[in-house]
């Protein structure tokens, strides 16, 4: 992501104070926990023009969310609609040549409204082959906790993205989020299946 | 965990891995969903259409009281009866002490969902009264004994093959694979039913509040003569089924066949308004509707969720879920399923016995998107689970994981050492109950830590299985 | 039942003293796709709803010989609701968006008499046709407003359930077959 946003001539910093979103426990009904942990990242990130995060779920929750806990959120976007939305940017330099299917993670579809913007990234990628899977909108079934206390349905949610994108014979499925891709690689290796997983942002450093 | 989260847990494990079970659901799934996008398509502007409707229910039922009173004054006026039943108990009660005063022996029923809620069937039955279910699918639960699988599709988890083979068992009828024939024979036993029947009970989808009349909404016919040839119609429906006016059933209609079916409007879209009118030929001598509260207030009391009460048990959050989909109905083993019911029932019934329900889910908000009504589902799942924590059902290991967690958080220092301990945890090889990937050779801290502020390198490592990074 | 209904209403009120968040308005947009010609877009609703136009009435009415009939100068009646296999009735109007065909207790002869023959067929004149639902209940306000007739129904096509497998079946209550002749 840092080689990307660097190719694009934007100054990036990492604060390293930084720690998490404090999703896991607001989605567990820990609001408390996690109201400090959102004042913690206003701190931590006061003063930036933007912040950028590769998750949808984490942006998600910094955008939607934080207002729920009274804390406002500073300007955060996920590393695609950063891209598109804010810098205008569709083609950024890629090279990737591969079939792949996109994998839309459920906070960054429906949280934030993103849909063609992983897309039109992917097509600027040279080399690159972009198919639809069937099931490209449907959860894969991790949830965050929701696979530690439903593991069976979580791994019979994971089994139907898996089967949808083994359909396509695409080599790689790519995602913005990387919980929703280590759900999905780990069916993936289990059952031996081809197809490997990659993050979007990792696409768009290849060259 | 409750003996009913306990029994949850089991039910839906047992499901989950039912393949036969998954494949009959994907593709009533995916048949479904091709009528939904052409139903849609005869909408000019179908979001609009949502919007429209979510300002009809907000009206209504932030007005609840003025609605429910000029609904009943209108009954009244038309020859009807009006019962507030405030529980299920109360309902059954009325509709038992009307039965015993005309002396009813026999009761066909409408598809209703308020019925299941009160469980109806045993109680008429306790009493000796012989109660059958006309809808066809509902007909087939009884038939099997079962609680409907589907708000509005009964028995959408059987094939045509299971359920031959109960009409055969059950029935006594010949074994024949014709979804027609089956039909055909249910038609033939149920008309003497009707005919026979001397109550007739049915829900309602709609109430209309300025002509005091209960909408229906069905596709076989059975509610209509179920509402005609008896000389007793009850129907029963929730307080929150109100609308104001008739004119809104020409969007509620249409909305409600299109999120439930696909369909443009269902075969027989019926307002009844009051026993048998002034010259009419037919139609029953007594009209009575039970205005249902059952916990409804409840749900009313709670400003954030009061939404919930929109809803006009379409199906469609039902159908949308992936977790619906792979554990069925019957799992829930509560009257609302889906996502409609995991954010009302710990309203309606006990909270703590049902605090499991917000938490099966992934919260992948398919449900709120295709509410027609625009109900936030998704984000009432999340509010249950914060007042589940703040009534402290909360198991204390969990609580106190989650101080221990924030705790963690709360220092780079902990964060990176907990990350550390957890690469090393699975370098010694301690097998994780779930997949996990190898976690990288080096986490993204270290690496710009390394580099810095200096122009990139290309890291040959590839980073997967990493908490996100955030810039 | 007065302690119930006092109960209830006062837990409503009490509930709504706090107020609840409101939804965006909707637009003035059009929510239908309008209608363009009533009668063409009838005919193609109806028949894809295999609803059947008559169009020679005599040679329909053979097929069946025990009728029930709530327009008797056109067809005669020679049978009770209960014991026809053809039941036919007039309408209020019918309604070209969903192929619809509105009736009540006043313009179908009751209740059964719509639902209960296995066979149903409707007389109807072209100018009762209306564009879209929101015409037809305008024209069913305007037409019983203050005496509304105990029931009306919207019939979209003949009976049908698809309960089975999803696999659709005509005829499963009421009337397997929906006709509509056109007089005028």
């Amino acid at each position: 992501m840092v080689k990307v946003l660097r190719r694009l001539n934007v100054a990036v910093d990492y604060p390293a104070a930084q720690t998490c979103c404090g999703q896991p426990a607001f989605n567990t009904g820990y609001w408390d926990e996690a109201r400090t942990l959102a004042k913690r990242y206003g701190e931590v990130f006061a003063g930036y023009d933007a912040i950028v995060s590769p998750s949808g779920s984490c942006t998600a929750m910094v955008r939607n969310f934080y207002p729920e806990l009274g804390t406002p959120p500073p300007p955060t976007y996920e590393f695609a609609e950063f891209l598109v939305r804010k810098l205008g940017v569709t083609d950024v330099g890629a090279r990737f040549p591969a079939k792949v299917t996109y994998h839309d993670s459920c906070h960054a579809l429906r949280e934030l409204r993103l849909k063609d913007e992983p897309r039109q990234l992917l097509r600027k990628v040279k080399g690159l082959e972009l198919v639809e899977m069937d099931k490209a909108e449907t959860c894969c079934g991790f949830g965050g906790t929701f696979s530690v206390k439903f593991p069976m349905i979580s791994y019979a949610m994971d089994e139907v993205k898996c089967q949808s994108i083994a359909a396509t014979s695409a080599e790689y499925v790519v995602s913005g989020d990387s919980s929703c891709l280590m759900q999905i690689d780990g069916y993936l290796r289990r059952q031996n299946l081809p197809a490997k997983t990659i993050s979007l942002a990792e696409v768009l450093a290849s060259t | 965990m409750t003996t009913t989260a306990q029994q949850f847990l089991t039910d839906a494990t047992a499901k989950a891995a039912d393949l036969r079970h998954r494949a009959v659901i994907q593709s009533n799934m995916a048949s479904y969903n091709a009528a939904v996008a052409r139903g849609k398509a005869r909408f000019a502007d179908w979001q609009n259409a949502r919007s429209r409707a979510a300002q009809i229910k907000w009206e209504t039922i932030n007005h609840l009281d003025r609605y429910l009173e000029q609904f009943e004054r209108n009954v009244i006026a038309s020859g009807g009866h009006v019962c507030w039943a405030e529980t299920s108990a109360d309902a059954c009660e009325y509709i038992l002490s009307l039965a015993r005063r005309h002396r009813v022996h026999n009761v066909v029923k409408s598809k209703s969902m308020t019925t299941e809620e009160i469980h109806l069937n045993d109680a008429l039955e306790a009493t000796g009264i012989h109660v059958v279910e006309t809808d066809l699918g509902e007909y087939i639960c009884q038939i099997r004994g079962e609680p409907p699988y589907h708000i509005v599709t009964p028995v959408m988890h059987l094939t045509k093959e299971d359920i031959a083979r109960d009409f055969h068992e059950k029935l006594g009828v010949p074994l024949t694979d014709s979804a027609e024939e089956l039909t055909m024979i249910a038609r033939r036993k149920l008309r003497q039913e009707f005919l026979s029947a001397d109550m007739g009970i049915t829900g309602g989808n709609f109430a209309v509040a300025d002509t005091g009349m209960i909408a229906i909404t069905e596709n076989e016919g059975n509610a209509r003569l179920s509402f005609s040839l008896p000389r007793i119609h009850v129907a029963i429906v929730g307080i929150e089924k109100l609308i104001p006016r008739v004119e809104d059933l020409a969007l509620f209609w249409p909305l409600l066949s299109t999120s439930g079916t696909g369909q443009a409007i269902t075969s027989y879209s019926s307002l009844i308004g009051g026993p048998r009118g002034d010259g009419e030929p037919d139609g029953p001598e007594e009209f009575h509707v039970i205005l249902l509260d059952n916990g409804r207030t409840r749900l009313l009391a709670d400003a954030e969720q009061r939404d919930a009460l929109h809803c006009i048990r379409c199906g469609a959050c039902l159908n949308a879920c992936p977790v619906y989909q792979n554990i069925g109905g019957h799992t829930y083993a509560t009257t609302y399923q889906g996502p409609i019911g995991s954010v009302i029932t710990p309203h309606l019934r006990d909270a703590q016995e049902w605090s499991h329900l917000p938490y099966a889910s992934s919260l992948c908000g398919a449900c709120t998107d295709v509410c027609p009504v625009r109900i936030d589902l998704h984000h009432h799942l999340l509010h249950n689970r914060r007042n589940a924590v703040r009534r402290r059902f909360d198991h204390p290991l969990q609580r106190l994981a989650f101080h221990a967690w924030l705790w963690t958080m709360q220092s780079p220092a902990r964060y990176r050492l907990a990350g550390k301990l957890g690469a090393l945890v699975c370098r010694l090889g301690f097998k994780p109950p779930r997949d996990f990937p190898a976690p990288a050779q080096e986490s993204f801290r270290d690496w710009w830590g390394k580099v810095g502020q200096a122009s990139c390198l290309s890291n040959p490592e590839r980073k997967t299985g990493k908490m996100p990074v955030l810039l | 039942m007065n302690a119930a209904r006092e109960n209830i209403l006062d837990r409503v009120r009490a509930a709504l003293r706090v107020p609840a968040h409101r939804p965006p308005d909707p637009t003035d947009a059009p929510i239908f796709l309008p209608v363009i010609n009533s009668e063409q877009r009838f005919r193609d609703e109806f028949a894809i709803l295999k609803g059947e136009v008559v169009t020679d009435l005599p040679a329909f009415l053979k097929e069946f010989p025990r009728i029930a009939s709530d327009v008797p100068d056109l067809v005669p009646s020679n049978a009770s609701v209960r014991d026809s296999d053809l039941g036919v009735t007039g309408c209020d109007c019918l309604i070209a968006q969903t192929g619809s065909i509105a009736v009540s207790t006043r313009s179908a002869g009751g209740r059964a008499l719509s639902v209960l023959p296995p066979v149903h067929l409707v007389i109807a004149r072209r100018d009762q046709i209306v564009p879209d639902l929101v015409t037809a209940m305008e024209l069913l306000r305007c037409r019983y407003d203050k005496h509304w007739p105990s029931s009306l129904s919207l019939i979209t096509g003949p009976s049908r359930t698809a309960d089975i497998a999803k696999i659709l079946v005509m005829g499963a209550h009421g009337p397997k077959r929906l006709a509509v002749y056109f007089v005028s």
